[in-house]
């Protein structure tokens, strides 16, 4: 049995994933290729203070189900832009909005970019199509500007609404 | 009143000393304004507290905000502007980053709203603004319009195209201070001074492109200043000066060492002298431009070694260059293994040598122009079409030696979607029709420019608009079988420069006119099909013409009577369903003869009349033959007639190209490149509206 990465979360639960699961964060694979030239030999433990065990969790399951999956170039931001949300991961980001902000930020700090797009995109989503007053409520945000203010930029900013 | 929202737009605005000039100018109590704003800011912060407290979104760090942000269009940021001050900052940066000009409601909103005196808005929005594109509304662009973009100190990207009326001091006050400028376009605007060098030599260092084209009465010492003061400079756009000359060039060399593009259209003072070191030096060049300079010679290449050196190289243009020779082209092949663009028309000395040598260029080449190459033969085009399958756009203008044979061999083009062959009087109907039928349907053509081939009539031009359904652009001016009203009816508006005489021969067919024609002359062939179906019988071909579609014009003329008589030909052909593959045989023999010998001296023969109704009888034949009747067409394959065909072919044992070759093309579906746009013979000219590649449109 070749030797794993073992991920340790803020709540210190231990996680052995095998090396190619790990390498889906590049944050984990600098780290292993640095710390480990000559290949791993030995179980090798990373702390993620930032990452709670039902998040790391979570996050180690997408890196298993897209070990094999071969992604788009990073450098072709329209490519990445325009593509659709991956049917699974929209089925895996399907969590309470605590979660998936959870989940992004674990992506962002371990540096996994196709789960952090995924996740921004379903975010998006959420924000498509909706009135100032919809997105409050979505997102638990109190109002805090004035009446005045708030007409004063709509007024002097409606050109954004214009096809 | 003491107005609220110039209060909090401190706390928002880097630029508060407008803010407090104006508060201190209001007649207010400085105690109670004191107060007011305490507590409005300690509102806020408990809010904000709140909201940081309660809503997990606004905890993600910015850098993953902004790429959530990203992927929302205007109207989508314009719902979250007002959801709470937080996402506003971060959105108001994005909406501004670039004002969206592009549509009339969204210009005269933008206009307004900086026509207001900035400390009267909520933010002071020219310190967002990063690109500005002006070339949408060029109309509503004037001196007073630019002077509101005057202090946008994070200026990036000027765009102006086209916007013709603006004069030199607004262009040079909205630069003023721009310290952060990377390119400018001026594609199209006339007033170009030295002022508006000297300002950007003075104040933007940063500067890597800068599109000029009307730089005409520029001196040259500010030309130079401006490229020493500019060292970063990548792309250079110098056209119509021959205030330019080697000392500029001089400049370029010393100071540009980054440099991608250099277009020098019409700078007929520049030479080989320096520009030969930026072709040694600069190896990284992708585009290179110049023309009618008769001091570019075959020596531009010189210092090179013979190896694939200018690796990067995709797009030279040397029109009217005229002491270039195949020599030039020759070496340009050996060092520039990946051109994807070549322009060589006008080099008169170019022949079919140049051509061989281009097609070592293989499948890299997509876009060629060699209009005026008076030496060029169909031998020269047909080796060039035999190894460079990739092509685009060809342009053969005025190459007056070519016939049917080049329009055969140009046919096999898989991804040909323009083509310009205007004064190659030689090309006939046989041609258009060879075209048509190796083409097949839903052909991708896009831009057929065909004006002053006297010899087309109607016919072949009907079955080329209905093989291409993707057809944009058809020009025909100066055809005598396209001069009458039915036709021209759909023909746009000639250019207001031209004379009657010019106006009288114009006609070319543009976007729905297109489709207008090829409907036109669809209906009249259903009509005559529908006739003969009728029961009409074998049709004589010494009947009058009927009047009905003609009687708009009331031509009887012969015209008219040819253009009936075509319809008789096909009326004839799906009449007679008992025609023996003996008959095919011998309208294959008499069409490939015509082919196969297709020079001048056998296409004077034809004349109107009852040869030229048979000739395009059989024109039509071959077409529905291979394309149109199915019923017809199954039956000639049963008698093996495709192998009579062939065996017809090698019978003649002509020296000319065969025609017949299959046409192999590896590397299908690769990604096409976008194609550009071209107009009527018009040179190479990219689109300019943003200088540099990967800006997406959508100001996020």
């Amino acid at each position: 049995m070749s030797a794993k990465v073992v991920l340790i979360s803020s709540d210190d639960e231990k996680f052995p994933v095998e090396l190619k699961v790990a390498e889906k964060s590049i944050l984990i694979k600098n780290m292993v290729l640095d710390l480990n030239p000559d290949g791993l030999e030995e179980d090798f433990e990373i702390p993620t203070p930032n990452v709670r065990a039902t998040v790391l969790e979570k996050v180690i399951e997408w890196c298993e189900h897209h070990k094999n999956t071969v992604f788009p170039d990073e450098d072709d931001e329209d490519a990445k832009k325009s593509a659709p949300i991956d049917e699974w991961d929209k089925n895996f980001l399907k969590v309470d909005q605590e979660m998936l902000y959870e989940i992004i930020s674990a992506a962002n700090y371990l540096n996994i970019r196709p789960l952090l797009d995924a996740g921004c995109k379903t975010v998006a989503e959420m924000i498509r199509n909706k009135s100032p007053e919809e997105l409050r409520k979505i997102f638990n945000i109190v109002n805090d500007f004035t009446p005045e203010e708030e007409a004063a930029i709509r007024r002097e900013n409606e050109w954004a609404e214009d096809r | 009143m003491f107005n609220n929202s110039n209060m909090l737009s401190n706390n928002h605005s880097t630029n508060n000393t407008f803010e407090m000039t104006d508060i201190d100018d209001a007649d207010t109590n400085f105690q109670e304004l004191k107060e007011s704003l305490v507590n409005i800011r300690s509102r806020r912060s408990e809010i904000q507290t709140l909201n940081y407290r309660n809503s997990p979104l606004l905890n993600l760090p910015t850098e993953v905000l902004l790429q959530i942000f990203h992927h929302l269009d205007r109207r989508d940021l314009f719902s979250l502007l007002t959801v709470c001050r937080e996402f506003s900052e971060l959105i108001i940066e994005i909406l501004w980053f670039r004002p969206n000009m592009q549509s009339d409601m969204s210009f005269k909103h933008i206009r307004q709203i900086m026509s207001l005196p900035p400390h009267t808005t909520h933010w002071n929005y020219r310190l967002y603004i990063k690109r500005l594109n002006l070339s949408f509304m060029t109309k509503l662009v004037n001196d007073d319009l630019l002077s509101l973009f005057i202090g946008c100190p994070k200026l990036e990207r000027l765009t102006l195209v086209n916007c013709n009326k603006l004069s030199r001091t607004p262009i040079s006050n909205v630069l003023d201070r721009c310290e952060r400028l990377q390119s400018i376009d001026l594609t199209g605007v006339t007033d170009i001074q030295d002022d508006i060098f000297l300002t950007l030599a003075r104040n933007c260092p940063r500067l890597q492109g800068l599109y000029a084209p009307g730089c005409g009465n520029v001196s040259e010492d500010a030309v130079i200043t401006l490229l020493r003061a500019c060292p970063m400079l990548k792309r250079i756009k110098f056209n119509n000066s021959e205030n330019i000359t080697d000392h500029s060039i001089l400049a370029m060399y010393e100071n540009c060492k980054s440099l991608v593009e250099v277009d020098l259209h019409n700078c007929p003072e520049v030479t080989d002298l320096y520009l030969r070191k930026i072709f040694l030096e600069l190896s990284q060049l992708r585009e290179f431009r110049i023309s009618n300079a008769p001091g570019i010679t075959d020596n531009l290449l010189g210092l090179l070694p013979n190896s694939f050196y200018l690796e990067k190289l995709r797009i030279i243009d040397m029109t009217g260059c005229n002491a270039i020779t195949d020599k030039f082209v020759e070496k340009l092949v050996i060092c520039a293994q990946r051109l994807r663009n070549v322009v060589l028309s006008k080099c008169l000395q170019i022949t079919d040598a140049s051509l061989r040598a281009l097609s070592k260029l293989g499948r890299s080449l997509h876009y060629l122009h060699l209009g005026h190459c008076l030496l060029i033969t169909d031998f020269g085009v047909t080796s060039l079409v035999r190894y460079c399958h990739r092509i685009q756009y060809i342009d053969l203008a005025c190459c007056s030696q070519l016939t049917d044979w080049s329009l055969a061999e140009l046919a096999t083009l898989p991804k040909l979607r323009r083509i310009g062959l205007v004064k190659c009087h030689l090309i006939t109907d046989n041609g258009i029709v060879e075209l048509v039928r190796r083409r097949g349907e839903q052909d991708c053509l896009e831009r057929v420019h065909l004006s002053y081939c006297t010899r087309l009539s109607i016919g072949p031009i009907y079955l080329l608009l209905k093989t291409c359904p993707r057809l944009t652009h058809l020009s025909l001016t100066g055809i005598q079988a396209f001069l009458r009203r039915e036709i021209t009816q759909y023909c746009r508006e000639p250019p207001p420069d031209f004379n009657e005489y010019q106006k009288s021969l114009f006609c070319v067919f543009s976007g729905d006119g297109v489709n207008q024609l090829r409907n036109h002359l669809q209906q009249i062939m259903e009509d005559r099909a529908y006739a003969l179906d009728q029961g009409e019988g074998q049709p004589q071909l010494d009947n009058p013409p009927p009047m009905g579609n003609f009687g708009a014009t009331g031509t009887n003329d012969e015209e008219g009577i040819s253009l009936w008589a075509r319809q008789r030909g096909l009326g004839i052909l799906r009449d007679n369903n008992e025609m023996t593959p003996n008959e095919i045989q011998d309208i294959n023999r008499e069409i490939f003869t015509e082919l196969t010998q297709g020079d001048g001296a056998n296409n004077q023969q034809m004349t109107p009349g009852e040869r030229a109704h048979q000739q395009l009888r059989e024109n039509f034949t071959r077409f529905i033959r291979s394309q149109e009747h199915q019923r017809f067409s199954q039956r000639a394959m049963a008698y093996g007639q495709r192998r009579g065909g062939v065996q017809i072919m090698n019978g003649i044992g002509s020296n000319a190209p065969q025609i017949s070759q299959p046409a192999v093309f590896p590397n299908e579906g690769q990604p096409d490149i976008p194609i550009m746009n071209d107009d009527e013979d018009g040179d190479v000219e990219m689109s300019a509206t943003d200088l540099f590649g990967g800006t997406n449109n959508n100001g996020a």
